[in-house]
């Protein structure tokens, strides 16, 4: 047997046995929902730097290693200690009280369950939870119809996990706004506009986009805020345009975030005199991919980071050149808020 | 999207996709799981330009998209942790050449992930140089010289192997 008959041979082998699930299309559909608004993520949020950055994902979760990830922590923030901290016997800084040491584990099925349940159940097992909301009528609300990465998949602790959960649809006859939007939080109140929260005040807006009506505090970590604005007429749950506002301990993790990306290679550009990153971001939003979510994102000032993103099909429709523009335009004119 | 489009999309993955995740499995040494991950990923590209690639050879861009998404993938693995390569229980154990196809795709799995990628367009899809080269985005003559060595590679493995039994 010649060495091409052998190879050909030996990887009909290996993959005999696989073949791709039917349920791959409704899979696939899922996924091309993520337009839709994130508006949570909680647990060891405090990992995403490291995730970002790659090598020191191998690190964590052995006791005892060096101290390189301490030095990638940066300068002694409260978050930084999370890091360390999750080393067990690390010395350098003892600030957190998130001492779980969460070994790289297996992410579990949660399709099927209760939302609730499920985010319980992953921030206990460590994951960042994310979340989009699909409205379908297939699925009770509030329960999990898909997941990312799959079951059974591999994750390190602190490992983005999206859920999709799903929401139903009000008829617009008899529509009581609280059942419409029972999966969008509305922590800030009536915004008006809706171009002012978390201290910040967004001067600029492409003209086509309208308060997406809900808000977010602390889904992006302690004292973040994050609402959207969207093209008139789309269906609930999804963005147009979405903008976090980073304070306090979220701000320390934003800036890691934001090093990580310098990291992964990304230059910056220059808005207003900052030095912002217009990029693509994949789900988790820890790590650049070019066909992720158009992203600008840089910090306004000391202790307050801005990440404003743009929908994937809001992108299509603008063309990235002129989503790109959008992009620098709002950045440009957002300020804080006197 | 029309009716039509979502029909031809399913038609399309029943045609598709399980070829498409065993080239993922190749090109990228990742479980099926984490394949599939990644065709979903993947197909995820597709259907969103669907619309407009379906009456151009969809096939074509899929393949590209996963194989690059596997090299990628394969990549960035390769700095967080080697893989697992476990042995799918599906594989018959009675086969006499267990062990050599065993070996050959451990050794596949060693190479390069653009030169695994090559391998694996070339005999395992039967794409012609003029179009590995063409799905990789190289030359014919990077794709002859990548199959040249990532072949001796397999070669002297297996030589050595059976240099033993023999």
């Amino acid at each position: 047997m010649n060495v091409e008959e052998a190879l050909r041979d030996a990887m009909a082998a290996r993959v005999a046995g696989v073949h791709a699930p039917p349920s791959l299309g409704q899979a696939v559909r899922q996924r091309s929902r993520r337009a839709a608004v994130r508006f949570r993520t909680a647990g060891a949020a405090v990992l995403t730097a490291a995730v970002a950055v790659g090598v020191p994902v191998a690190l964590t979760g052995q006791p005892g290693t060096d101290p390189v990830a301490g030095g990638l922590a940066g300068p002694g923030s409260g978050a930084g200690a999370g890091i360390t901290t999750k080393k067990t016997a690390a010395p350098v800084e003892t600030g957190s009280g998130d001492t779980v040491a969460v070994p790289e584990g297996v992410v579990p099925d949660v399709v099927g369950k209760s939302a609730e349940d499920v985010m319980t159940l992953l921030d206990d097992a460590g994951y960042t939870v994310r979340i989009v909301k699909v409205v379908t009528g297939d699925a009770p609300e509030g329960t999990v119809i898909a997941q990312t990465p799959s079951p059974g998949t591999t994750a390190p602790a602190g490992a983005a996990v999206m859920i999709t959960i799903a929401t139903t649809v009000v008829s617009t006859s008899d529509t009581a706004p609280d059942a419409q939007t029972s999966w969008t939080p509305q922590d800030l109140g009536d915004l008006g506009d809706g171009r002012t929260l978390g201290g910040v005040h967004v001067g600029y807006l492409p003209k086509d986009l309208e308060w997406g009506k809900w808000s977010g505090k602390d889904g992006f970590g302690t004292e973040s805020y994050t609402t959207s604005w969207v093209e008139p007429g789309l269906e609930p749950g999804v963005y147009s345009v979405q903008m976090i506002v980073y304070r306090k301990a979220a701000a320390s993790l934003f800036a890691k975030r934001l090093r990580g990306y310098a990291g992964q290679g990304a230059k910056p550009i220059d808005v207003d005199g900052k030095r912002a990153y217009l990029i693509s971001l994949s789900e988790g939003g820890d790590e650049i991919n070019d066909g992720g979510t158009r992203t600008i994102t840089w910090t306004l000032a000391p202790g307050v980071g801005i990440e404003v993103m743009m929908s994937p099909d809001y992108e299509a429709k603008l063309g990235r050149a002129a989503a790109d523009r959008e992009l620098r335009k709002i950045a440009a004119g957002v300020a804080l808020d006197r | 999207m029309t009716d039509e489009d979502e029909a031809a999309f399913d038609e399309f993955l029943a045609a598709r996709s399980t070829a498409l995740l065993r080239t993922a499995i190749l090109v990228c040494g990742a479980s099926a799981t984490d394949a599939e991950d990644m065709v979903q990923s993947a197909l995820e590209k597709v259907y969103r330009h669907w619309p407009r690639i379906r009456h151009d050879n969809p096939e074509a861009y899929a393949r590209r998209v996963v194989v690059n998404g596997a090299i990628s993938r394969a990549r960035r693995r390769r700095v967080i942790k080697e893989i697992t390569f476990a042995q799918p229980p599906e594989t018959p154990v009675e086969s006499p050449d267990l062990g050599l196809r065993d070996v050959l795709v451990a050794e596949l799995r060693k190479l390069p992930a653009r030169m695994r990628a090559v391998l694996v367009l070339r005999y395992w899809e039967d794409l012609s140089e003029a179009e590995t080269a063409a799905l990789l985005g190289c030359s014919v003559g990077t794709v002859k010289s990548q199959a040249a060595r990532g072949l001796a590679r397999v070669r002297a493995r297996m030589e050595n192997l059976e240099g033993v039994s023999a």
